[in-house]
């Protein structure tokens, strides 16, 4: 209840509507999408509290969780990568005349994605709260790789790609000063180096240069629906989502398991949209503009962006690279995500529960109300959108420590991203890497300081050797199936 | 593809190993108090390289058996983006000589008028109004100091 009113205070209620608003912009232009949207913005809201910076930068998230729809419904170009899978139904739809029914059915599967994500959030954050306190840095460091193993391997994506990423992203997050013992590292003698790379403008340049550049390579043609909603809209998709209610309820629910796993909303997207596919029983629907194909993958992003919320306050551990800069913005204010959140800064923890419950009810209305507003936005020819969003980059990436190098590692993180993403090395746990490198770093040297050097720390029980084994076998899984396929074709044709 | 794919390995690779080598001067053992400085930049560096070298074995496998397949950037491509990237980069680089906002006000009128074809007036508008708000906005309201270069103080009158 506290958290309901430190939400609803006028100061806190505007500045969730204005990130709604900021937030769904962002969502609508390719390019720009949550992680960097949020990334640009945290250096203004070192100004505010650090509750109204967290509404701000998390509205941001919702925002372009309901934005991103937009895009792929009416034009056909994903705005957002977890708008993906809505272009396989939501765009067949619009193009068949219903371009209202599509918007107002992703919109509304959206809230009803994070009114699941925003239950299972409020319930059990506390009880995982309270059992994490029992952790010290061997645990820590056991959930880390649990999550980074999870990670690896969601996604398709070649594992040994994404442990490379992984890697690099720990080696970035080295550069610079030790903390332990105050020796400079990996500086090979530069000065710039010394200041290490702030994941901030990392994830502006993979990210939003990275996509901007793809963007351009596939020569964009924004050429889309008129959005105009209609009551007649809003009953329809009522009927229906009452009507698919078990394809609504799975998409949010596999959503919310995979935002806590995590792997955030783009894996959950696809996910959901392929459950619902194979478990429907007209799948010649699907491709063609079938509600559920909207409601399902929808319901999910929305249920993975909430519920990463979950690990984040809980563990310190972010469930999507959105939610990873959100908690990089957080430690910037000195506030350290994990269990003691709930301990120290009880206003803060449960304002944003709070916040999370209201910003996505004003937001289901703010999109409903304004959606052609916001699909104009794309009306904007991109000649003259693309530089502006380069100058935003640049901005942001320049403010977050005010030095001019940064603008330059900006551009070069742009052109490893578009090589990255050509050739398959996932960005998601790169960024992951960079964000929680040092805590990872340390617990793994406090744990190791504990075992006097035994790795077998890592495998301690209670709580330590449950999650190690959780990871070993989530990392080995797909191997150890495709070796069985390898080696006993046969038992999957005959028996 | 295929090729672009090994040498980018080989290029982490070398990251790897440059890694390694700084850690190996750290030292990656166990110190006074604990594991030293280079301990897990060690491991990390380990990590790329033995990964890389894998990634690598794979790609020429399949490079012999199944020739280059698709070009990295598809044919047309590589115009706009670099069309891109290079105005951005000279953006950058006149940053440090007259700060952020004049530069990108000269950025976009080069970038929506010369590339974008968008109609002079409209341009020259945009160009001016972008900027000029986001230094209100910044630099007068947020008090956020944006990069003003050799020059730039001197330029903006007010």
């Amino acid at each position: 209840m506290t958290g309901l009113s430190v939400s609803l205070q006028p100061y806190n209620l505007m500045i969730a509507v204005l990130g709604m608003i900021l937030g769904v912009i962002v969502g609508v232009l390719p390019g720009l999408g949550g992680a960097n949207g949020c990334a640009i913005l945290i250096p203004i809201t070192f100004m505010m509290s650090p509750t109204s910076a967290i509404i701000l930068l998390a509205c941001i998230y919702w925002g372009a969780l309901y934005g991103g729809g937009i895009c792929s419904i009416l034009f056909n170009i994903p705005g957002e990568p977890w708008a993906v899978a809505v272009t396989f139904d939501g765009y067949p739809m619009a193009k068949a005349g219903r371009p209202g029914k599509a918007l107002t059915l992703s919109f509304l599967s959206h809230a009803v994605g994070a009114l699941v994500g925003v239950f299972i959030l409020t319930f059990f954050a506390p009880i995982i709260a309270e059992f994490a306190l029992k952790f010290g840095p061997p645990e820590t460091a056991a959930v880390m790789i649990l999550t980074f193993s999870a990670m690896t391997r969601l996604g398709g994506k070649s594992a040994i790609k994404s442990l490379v990423a992984i890697f690099l992203g720990f080696i970035l997050a080295g550069v610079g000063m030790d903390i332990v013992s105050g020796k400079l590292r990996m500086t090979f003698g530069s000065i710039p180096l010394m200041g290490g790379f702030h994941f901030i403008v990392a994830v502006i340049g993979l990210f939003g240069i990275g996509e901007i550049f793809l963007t351009v390579e596939e020569g964009l043609k924004m050429e889309g629906y008129k959005a105009t909603l209609t009551l007649k809209d809003i009953k329809e998709s009522l009927r229906e989502l009452v009507y698919h209610k078990r394809v609504l309820m799975l998409g949010a629910l596999i959503g919310c398991w995979l935002g806590i796993q995590p792997g955030g909303a783009t894996p959950g997207s696809f996910m959901a949209y392929g459950f619902a596919k194979s478990s429907a029983r007209d799948k010649a629907d699907y491709g063609k503009g079938a509600s559920s194909g909207i409601i399902a993958p929808e319901a999910a992003a929305h249920g993975a962006g909430t519920s990463a919320t979950l690990p984040m306050i809980t563990l310190g551990i972010p469930g999507s690279p959105t939610m990873a800069v959100i908690m990089g913005g957080l430690m910037i204010m000195g506030l350290t995500p994990g269990p003691m959140l709930f301990k120290d800064n009880v206003e803060f923890v449960w304002g944003l529960i709070g916040s999370i419950w209201v910003a996505n009810f004003l937001g289901l209305f703010i999109c409903l109300l304004f959606a052609p507003l916001f699909a104009a936005i794309l009306r904007i020819r991109f000649g003259i959108l693309l530089p502006c969003i380069i100058y935003v980059c640049a901005i942001g990436a320049f403010a977050v420590n005010n030095r001019m190098i940064d603008i330059y590692y900006m551009l070069i993180f742009g052109v490893v991203g578009l090589l990255f993403k050509k050739l398959d090395y996932p960005i998601a746990p790169m960024v992951l890497a960079l964000v929680l490198g040092n805590m990872a770093e340390s617990a793994v040297r406090q744990a190791l300081i504990m075992g006097r050097g035994n790795p077998l720390i890592f495998f301690r029980p209670p709580i330590a050797l449950p999650l190690m084994l959780l990871a070993l076998f989530l990392f080995f899984l797909p191997t150890m199936s495709k070796w069985k396929q390898k080696f006993f074709p046969k038992k999957g044709t005959t028996g | 593809m295929r090729k672009a794919d090994i040498y980018v390995a080989l290029g982490l690779m070398v990251v790897g190993l440059l890694v390694i080598g700084d850690a190996v001067r750290l030292g990656f053992g166990w110190g006074m108090s604990g594991p030293e400085a280079g301990f897990f930049p060690f491991y990390m560096g380990l990590g790329v390289v033995i990964c890389t070298f894998f990634i690598v074995l794979r790609a020429i496998r399949i490079y012999r058996k199944e020739g280059p397949g698709k070009p990295l950037i598809k044919a047309g491509g590589l115009t706009p983006i670099l069309w891109v990237l290079l105005p951005a980069a000279g953006m950058v680089l006149l940053t440090e000589l007259i700060g952020l906002h004049l530069s990108t006000v000269l950025y976009l009128i080069f970038y929506m008028g010369v590339i974008g074809k968008t109609p002079w007036p409209k341009t020259v508008v945009i160009s001016i109004l972008v900027p000029l708000v986001i230094y209100i906005l910044f630099d007068k309201i947020f008090l956020i100091p944006l990069p003003e270069g050799i020059w730039g103080k001197g330029l903006i009158p007010f």
